[in-house]
């Protein structure tokens, strides 16, 4: 269990969580994108163990072609209007996809230094907390009256 | 503040260790990090909780306009679809300039970020066409809840577009002239992490207001008040 704990979360440990060095610091990074060779395994050491150094074109066209079919799910859905209470926390899911790829790989918050994914995930822990209060505050505050 | 990138870090801060190579590159700060990317970061860190505002806002007020027009009434999804695709590409083809800068290849570079500046001015001409098109429609900042916090929301939204565009025709420009090149390719990449959450944004925005608000007509009761 504590390996587990350790495997995902410790810098070092190479697990989904584990936030790398800067890769671009790394000497003879160990391959220099996920699209080429065995295109399918590098892109799954891309996703689950980072630290590619300079992903290449091919990976970023991946990264928008997935954008763009996650886009066109969202639209999908809407217009199938058969989906009930389920409707809202399937876009959201969705969303939250198209903004971690963004955010992961277009800005290179995964390959980036550490502190630079602190800084906004701290940003984003709070506004949510306040925001999702706010929301809270006005939906039952009346009752509290 | 200094921020010399060398080749070679000392070798006791930056020894290598089970996981990691050597240390080549790094920023001689007290972070180890680029500043003016810090600060990016840290920009971009309170314009999180600037958009969380008016997001918050907009979803407190949602459903609560007393009169028309309401999102069920006037939202077009398939045309803000194509514009979110349209940014979207934007985003792709920012991180592509990116690429091409830092390779070297100066025409590639140069096409690309000419593709941001295209691809966010048929963004913006979207926005306005579709502003446009709701004020004639009737609905204004003015006329109910929904045309308030929708065209604050979306109107800021499409300023850091603006502003985004006209930065990034610069640096287009600073491609052709040869001026932006590989080794200052970090004003492209810090104006891309603008641009990508100028992005990120516009998800959020696009799933919250759009998709999710679409079919929202007007709250019970509202009728009442119209006779």
């Amino acid at each position: 269990m504590a390996n587990l704990w350790r495997k995902l979360t410790y810098h070092g440990g190479n697990g989904w969580w584990n936030l790398p060095h800067t890769a671009s610091q790394e000497e003879d990074p160990p391959y220099e994108g996920p699209i080429g060779g065995a295109w399918l395994g590098n892109i799954w050491r891309t996703v689950t163990h980072g630290g590619v150094s300079h992903a290449g074109p091919g990976f970023y066209w991946l990264v928008g072609l997935f954008l763009g079919v996650i886009t066109l799910l969202e639209v999908w859905l809407f217009t199938l209007q058969g989906l009930g209470g389920l409707y809202i926390p399937i876009l959201l899911g969705l969303s939250t996809m198209k903004f971690v790829a963004v955010v992961a790989f277009f800005m290179h918050l995964r390959f980036d230094g550490r502190l630079f994914t602190y800084i906004f995930a701290a940003s984003m822990i709070i506004g949510i907390s306040m925001f999702s209060l706010l929301l809270l505050l006005q939906q039952f505050g009346n009752q509290l009256e | 503040m200094a921020t010399n990138v060398t080749q070679a870090p000392p070798a006791e801060k930056y020894a290598p260790t089970e996981n990691h190579a050597r240390v080549v590159d790094f920023e001689d700060t007290s972070t180890g990090l680029n500043s003016r990317k810090l600060l990016m970061w840290t920009f971009l860190g309170s314009d999180v909780m600037f958009f969380g505002a008016f997001i918050a806002t907009y979803l407190v007020y949602r459903g609560r306009s007393l009169n028309g027009p309401y999102p069920s009434e006037i939202l077009n999804i398939p045309v803000t679809s194509v514009s979110t695709f349209v940014l979207l590409m934007s985003s792709l083809a920012m991180v592509l300039g990116l690429y091409y800068v830092r390779e070297g290849e100066k025409n590639k570079a140069t096409l690309w970020i000419l593709g941001v500046v295209l691809l966010g001015g048929v963004f913006i001409a979207f926005q306005v066409v579709e502003f446009r098109i709701f004020v004639i429609e009737g609905l204004t900042p003015k006329v109910n809840i929904f045309g308030t916090t929708f065209f604050i929301l979306t109107g800021i939204h499409g300023a850091h577009v603006t502003i985004g565009v006209i930065w990034m025709a610069f640096l287009a420009h600073g491609s052709h002239t040869g001026r932006l090149r590989a080794d200052n390719a970090l004003d492209l990449e810090i104006a891309g992490l603008y641009w990508h959450f100028v992005d990120i944004v516009w998800i959020v925005i696009f799933t919250v207001i759009y998709l999710i608000s679409a079919n929202d007509g007007p709250p019970p009761g509202a009728e009442l008040l119209h006779g």
